[in-house]
């Protein structure tokens, strides 16, 4: 049986403020023992951290995979405080750093996400078609819905679970907005995917695994007996993230 | 070699989608839920899926049962259509004590799609320890029943505290405690090794989080242990593979998904 490309959208690594975990070994050495390809990581306890520490951690890990394996997310702030760089340089280091994403904690960074506070930097990001990785939206549905309905156009990658199903919430997303992926971590709904894959095309759905607080096993088993087709599985599994990462102007 | 292509349950699984051995599904539902969508959770659909990985019995508590807006009789019915896979547990509402009356009264009516108890004390907001459930927990103790209890860690009608108290109290009760009191594991522990032997931990929610099962492994051995889903709530491929990605031994596997059951309650029960 030909190998199936597992691409990681959901990981987290390094120590934080809340404890000891995985860092770039022990997350390859576990990619290795499940037979995961690549993976798109973030600090751990990420809301606790500066988005600056935030940043600076996720580059120096990914810089020290010499593999190449792993690709960084990297935050955002309000750009009047000017504590990151403006978009078109903030972007520039994106690539330099093996970034390939970007992600925001609008309630732990203490600001309100919105055109006023990230239009530039968005309205930017939606035009390049850089993956904006919107984690937790399980019981923070208000936010991801007022976020979406300000910036329609962005590439947006919604986490889809904390183990419960989450398809009231999160399908009339999927339905009214194009640019938006559901990541499959937590989502353990019987035949879920498949349902999903059905209604709106498995090109918008992505495989994550929650590491470190969820295994590898049970989301690889799941996704590869949804009950769809091989090529469909296989876009889940990595293809659509790839494409994406790939498609991106950075 | 990943895990997926040594000789073991985990190659198995992967490469057919089928599991060689039983896997006996010891908590699931049925029938709609307030709180989620479920497009699987009658009983067809939910076979179909059971049957794809090859699970030997799923035993159930029906949700409107359980909401007391539809008899046990009419459960077992959904088992009768279903001989070969589905098994009930007897839905305990404390707010209708009448039914619970007369459902244990007809137990043996039930048999042998009724293979016990199912409580739900969070849910209906009794304590397990309040008198409501006093007559059914006789019952089961008096014929060394099953009882799946529904616990959650800090819960107060279900919590360590209470379930300790309560598997100290009756002996020969088979107690199954749905999602091991999840995050109260010390007290998950105690209600295994300070109760009579007639204790085991059911692990619905917990298959899938990443070191959870060795910690109970660790705890209270594999032996006690019993698989579960909640079913239709989660996925059996999901649930199966934290099984397999758990880091025990493949005789800790083949304890959880089948061997302690068929101690229990026989094979093919
Ligand atoms: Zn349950």
């Amino acid at each position: 049986m030909e190998e199936m490309f597992f691409f990681d959208a959901n990981c987290r690594i390094g120590n934080g403020p809340f404890g000891v975990h995985p860092g770039v070994d022990g997350l390859l050495a576990e990619m290795d023992i499940f037979g995961i390809d690549k993976a798109l990581v973030r600090c751990n306890d990420a809301d606790q951290l500066s988005a600056q520490a935030f940043n600076r951690e996720i580059s120096r890990m990914v810089k020290s995979d010499l593999s190449g394996r792993l690709t960084g997310v990297w935050c955002i702030l309000p750009e009047q405080c000017p504590e990151l760089p403006p978009p078109e340089e903030f972007f520039a280091q994106m690539r330099t750093n093996r970034i390939g994403a970007i992600t925001l904690f609008p309630k732990a960074h203490g600001f309100m996400a919105s055109k006023l506070s990230l239009g530039k930097i968005l309205g930017e990001a939606a035009e390049r078609k850089i993956p904006v990785m919107l984690y937790n939206c399980y019981r923070n549905e208000e936010f991801v819905y007022n976020f979406l309905a300000e910036f329609p156009n962005l590439t947006a990658i919604l986490n889809a679970g904390n183990k419960w199903g989450t398809d009231r919430t999160l399908r009339p997303l999927l339905e009214h907005y194009e640019n938006v992926y559901l990541e499959t971590s937590g989502y353990w709904v019987p035949e879920g995917i498949r349902d999903l894959a059905e209604i709106y095309g498995a090109e918008r759905l992505i495989y994550g695994s929650g590491f470190p607080t969820f295994d590898y096993g049970s989301s690889m088993l799941q996704l590869k007996y949804s009950g769809l087709p091989d090529d469909a599985v296989r876009k889940i599994a990595g293809g659509n993230l790839q494409n994406l990462l790939k498609g991106c102007d950075l | 070699m990943t895990i997926w292509q040594q000789e073991t349950l985990a190659r198995q699984l992967w490469t057919t989608g089928k599991s060689p051995i039983p896997i006996y599904d010891m908590h699931g539902h049925m029938g709609d839920s307030q709180a989620i969508y479920h497009k699987r959770c009658q009983a067809e659909e939910m076979v179909k899926h059971l049957k794809r990985i090859g699970v030997t019995r799923l035993v159930f508590s029906h949700m409107d049962a359980l909401a007391g807006i539809m008899r046990n009789a009419e459960v077992l019915e959904i088992c009768k259509r279903y001989p070969d896979i589905l098994r009930m547990y007897i839905a305990i509402n404390p707010h209708h004590p009448e039914y619970i009356k007369e459902d244990l009264a007809a137990f043996k009516k039930f048999q042998p799609y009724a293979v016990g108890l199912k409580f739900l004390p969070a849910y209906h907001k009794v304590a397990v320890t309040a008198p409501a459930y006093e007559y059914a927990l006789k019952f089961a103790d008096e014929h060394a029943l099953p009882v799946l209890f529904h616990t959650w860690g800090n819960i107060p009608e279900n919590n360590g505290k209470v379930m300790l108290e309560t598997v100290q109290k009756y002996s020969r009760l088979k107690f199954f405690i749905a999602h091991c009191i999840y995050g109260e594991w010390d007290y998950a522990e105690r209600c295994v090794k300070e109760s009579n032997g007639n204790v085991w931990l059911e692990l619905t929610a917990i298959p899938g989080v990443r070191g959870l099962v060795e910690k109970l492994v660790g705890q209270v051995g594999s032996e006690r242990l019993l698989f579960g889903t909640d079913m239709p709530w989660f996925d059996e491929y999901q649930a199966v593979g934290g099984i397999l990605a758990a880091r025990i031994s493949e005789e800790d596997r083949h304890n959880i998904l089948y061997r302690n059951v068929e101690n229990i309650l026989g094979r093919n029960f």
